[in-house]
């Protein structure tokens, strides 16, 4: 019987991912083939590898994958250095501040990529917020740290570092407080608390942050091109280059095929190596950790200071840059990147609030992001649970191609898009963007619910199974309310993503259907102007009072902890 | 001489099929509820085209305008992607773009079934029916010139070793900054490698701006002094934000740049186009793209007011501007732009 479940439970999510993904997919492939780039040519034509010959014989391309390569890991660690004491703080909270809590890093999701990275620009600029107060202490002026590789690290660790938290506080708030109390009735202080029984236990948690933090920064370019001034490159910003400027989708989709091996070349690795330090999901006893004194008592001296200082380095760097935001969005300055306060106004409110400005796009944001989380969690946990409790054969060959549209990037699979657009404007358009929009979320949604799943406890279900209840019954009292921390970051994470989505939706948009983002994007390639902060700030309030009311009243705890 | 049976059905058939390229075809009149697609860049040009331009045609036909907003890029390769099958009906280009675009068969070449077409200056009268010149030169903070830039070549005046933003790529203001590079020095269009090695000279770069929003952070925040933009925004950036910044006249000219709305092969609006274009080249038009984006007027039998008129191009200034051979290039952009990436960028 249990042959087949696994299987079945894969189908919906595969069967999407062939209809929507595949198909882009293979146009890319057959495009990458091509000899020379030819807009109006055939998609398939004999096919020759010298665009892939170009790319790794060429210094050029070969110095900016390695570029690419090293901001990513960059990004990561910082991510990683960063986002564990927040996921911890966040998982230690006490339950009546725990939604609020979270606002420190759904209030960055909820902000447009575009607006986050002018909020890093006025933060790091030689007039911004850090030298101004590097000068109240006598320090300064800092001139050099705009368009650096740094200030890009650090604006793409402001982006990303909320999807390693998430990743991080799902496996750190289940860890047992019995374990805990064990730990200490051992001797163990918190911080070796920490590192010999949160961190180990926290793992599938951070592999699935660096494997998503690592995999948006690499084929990630808004942030780079913003922060960069073209002194830094990325292999996303050169696929941009080559599909939109140049017109090459032929180079476009063989640098983008080039990105997805190293992806998922990055991906094994990352996998086999943290696999080899969980040896008790296997079952298999793991080696004491022995920690000499004299480092334990290192360890518990540093160890507190240094994670508050992350902590706050922490919330520093996702906050600061919002507060920016909102105070640029009482600016009186003809244009979003005017630096310093040049008067109080509440014009772009008025645009927004009273002449509805962004009324309409921000309506059609929601509502593709809302169809597209539902349809993305219905895919999505049965495929978690055919990757975490029905292993079959080929699912390792099926998680890779599931993890393809995180590899593959997202301008490539426009790029793809693009040349199917004739095919595309025969399915209604907001089927089709939607479509496209699950395909992008569903890798998150299926690492974030697998790591879920295997966190779940077995004996629960069983002791449900002994007592009468069948198995929907059972899946529906407690299999689903054990997973709901799980699919609330799921389904946040989705919606955030989607939301914010401009990379492909700029491709696919048409004139009825004008996302938010899209709106953003286009406007600041151009003259943004601060009506783009006040929608920003007016979304962080939301996001604030919905929080602080649903934490209340709701009981929001009961979201979060099992 | 004696015809060949082949030359002769030759041209017995171009006998046949003269007439049908000189008749225009016959498009339906707009009707109630027709749906105009315009796509056109956002901020101030989304707000005057809704402004002066939308009202009078919805008035007029009882159609509706939707507009899908964005930079020229995306536009572009959507418009490529959907050749012969447009979603769009009205596409606004840049110069090089819209010649490229015409060449293709994306849109269709001007004509004179748009009423004003002939107040257009030739200039713009190429690749599509031009909407506002909008010309590039040297930008610069004032108080860091040790003397007033008055020729391209100042750039390379050692006082802004290091301070300057060059242009990204061979976007409107990249091709700009290069070719009158090439026209400074002397340079064939042909030697592109050599202009390359000369910019180069100008490295280190403060950095390589990507817009002109980005540019003007880069000189409110003190990290480049110069670098090659659009005048009209410049202008317009120097008078709400910086007074130091200069916009400079330099000797060799200005470069030619210039928004030009095209109407898409096989649009089901053709007559809807043409009058949304039109409007756009009304007199109403013309000013309010000068009071608030200086934007040049691109039609010939309009006086500009006083408050804008020595603010803009107008009259003979037009033939001052300097144009390029946008064939040349467009056949060469990839090629320069692989060697833009490797030579001056990063």
């Amino acid at each position: 019987m249990r042959r087949w479940i696994g299987p079945v439970l894969a189908t919906p999510v595969t069967a999407w991912l062939l209809l929507a993904f595949a198909a882009p997919l293979a146009v890319v492939v057959l495009l990458s083939l091509h000899e020379y780039p030819s807009p109006f040519g055939p998609v398939l034509v004999h096919p020759s590898l010298v665009q892939f010959r170009t790319i790794l014989t060429d210094g050029f391309y070969l110095s900016i994958i390695a570029e690419t390569v090293a901001l990513g890991l960059a990004v990561t660690v910082v991510s990683a250095i960063l986002g564990y004491p927040l996921a911890h703080w966040l998982a230690r909270m006490p339950s009546r501040w725990r939604a609020l809590a979270f606002a420190v890093i759904l209030i960055p999701l909820l902000t447009n990529v575009v607006v986050r990275s002018l909020g890093i620009i006025l933060l790091l600029s030689p007039k911004g917020l850090l030298n101004s107060v590097a000068a109240l202490v006598g320090l300064g002026p800092f001139n050099g740290m705009l368009f650096t590789h740094g200030a890009v690290i650090v604006a793409l660790a402001q982006v990303f570092m909320p999807f390693m938290v998430l990743a991080l506080y799902d496996n750190l708030q289940n860890t047992s407080p019995r374990i805990h109390e064990a730990a200490e009735s051992l001797g163990a202080s918190p911080a070796i608390r920490f590192l010999t029984v949160d961190f180990p236990l926290s793992l599938p948690g951070l592999r699935s942050g660096i494997i998503v933090v690592f995999l948006m920064t690499v084929t990630s370019y808004v942030s780079a091109t913003l922060l960069g001034g073209k002194k830094v490159w990325t292999i996303g910003m050169l696929v941009m280059q080559e599909a939109i400027q140049n017109l090459n989708a032929t180079m476009a989709s063989a640098l983008s095929l080039v990105m997805t091996v190293v992806g998922l070349a990055f991906i094994g690795l990352v996998t086999v190596a943290l696999g080899r330090f969980m040896a008790w999901r296997k079952g298999t006893p793991s080696a004491p950790m022995d920690i000499p004194a004299p480092l334990a008592r290192s360890v518990d001296l540093a160890g507190p200071v240094l994670s508050k200082l992350a902590l706050y380095c922490a919330i520093g760097l996702l906050l600061l840059p919002l507060g920016l935001v909102v105070v640029q969005s009482f600016n009186d300055v003809p244009l979003a990147t005017a630096a310093g306060f040049k008067g109080f106004t509440l014009e772009w409110y008025r645009r927004v609030l009273i002449a509805g400005d962004y009324t309409a796009n921000f309506l059609i944001s929601v509502k593709l992001a809302f169809a597209s989380v539902v349809t993305g969690l219905i895919l999505a946990l049965p495929a978690g649970f055919a990757l975490a409790r029905h292993p079959f054969r080929g699912r390792g060959m099926l998680l890779a191609f599931w993890m393809l549209p995180l590899s593959l990037p997202g301008i490539a699979i426009a790029v793809g898009m693009l040349k199917l657009l004739q095919i595309y404007l025969a399915v209604p358009p907001f089927l089709g963007l939607m479509a496209v929009h699950v395909v992008v979320i569903l890798p998150f949604m299926i690492t974030l619910l697998t790591t879920s799943v295997l966190s779940l406890d077995p004996a629960l279900e069983e002791a449900s199974a002994s007592l009468g209840a069948n198995a929907v019954r059972t899946f529906l009292h407690v299999t689903l309310p054990s997973l709901a921390p799980g699919l609330f970051a799921a389904g946040l994470v989705g919606f955030l993503m989607s939301f914010g989505e401009v990379t492909v939706t700029a491709f696919l948009t048409t004139a009825r259907l004008t996302t938010l983002p899209v709106r953003i994007y286009s406007e600041a390639t151009f003259a943004l102007e601060p009506t783009a902060h006040a929608i920003s700030a007016l979304l962080i309030g939301v996001t604030i009072i919905a929080l602080g009311v649903l934490g209340k009243f709701v009981r929001l705890d009961r979201l979060y902890s099992r | 001489m004696t015809l060949t049976r082949r030359q002769f059905t030759g041209l017995g058939l171009a006998a046949l099929a003269a007439p049908a390229s000189i008749i225009r075809p016959a498009y339906a009149q707009p009707k109630p509820g027709d749906e105009l697609v315009v796509g056109i860049w956002g901020g101030a040009q989304e707000k005057i085209v809704k402004q002066f331009i939308e009202p009078k045609l919805v008035e007029k036909y009882g159609c509706k305008i939707s507009y899908v907003l964005g930079g020229t890029t995306d536009r572009r390769a959507r418009a490529y992607a959907e050749r012969g099958r447009p979603s769009f009906d009205v596409l606004y280009l840049n110069i090089y773009e819209s010649r490229q675009a015409v060449a293709d068969g994306v849109t269709q070449a001007p004509t004179a079934a748009v009423e004003r077409f002939d107040a257009l200056y030739p200039l713009a009268q190429k690749g599509g029916y031009g909407v506002a010149f909008n010309p590039c030169t040297v930008v610069y903070d004032g108080t860091a010139a040790k003397t007033p830039v008055t020729s391209w070549k100042d750039m390379w005046n050692p006082e802004w070793k290091g301070r300057i933003a060059w242009p990204n790529g061979l976007g409107a203001e990249g091709i700009s900054a290069l070719m009158m590079t090439a026209k400074s020095f002397s340079y064939d269009i042909t030697e592109f490698d050599k202009v390359l090695e000369k910019v180069a000279e100008l490295k280190p770069f403060a950095g390589i701006q990507s817009s002109q929003a980005q540019l003007y952070d880069m000189i409110d925040q003190d990290v480049a002094d110069l670098s090659v933009e659009f005048a009209s925004f410049t202008r317009k950036y120097a008078e709400t934000r910086n007074p130091d910044c200069v916009i400079a006249a330099p000797e060799e000219g200005m470069a030619v740049t210039m928004n030009v709305a095209c109407i898409t092969e096989g649009t089901r609006n053709q007559k809807l186009a043409e009058e949304w274009i039109n409007l756009h080249l009304s007199e109403e038009v013309m000013v309010a793209y000068a009071r608030e984006v200086y934007y040049s007027p691109t039609v010939k039998d309009i006086e500009m007011p006083d408050d804008v008129k020595d603010k803009v191009i107008t009259g003979g200034q037009v033939d001052d501007l300097v144009d390029f051979d946008w064939d040349y290039i467009n056949a060469h952009r990839a090629e320069w732009q692989a060697k833009f990436d490797r030579v001056l960028a990063g």
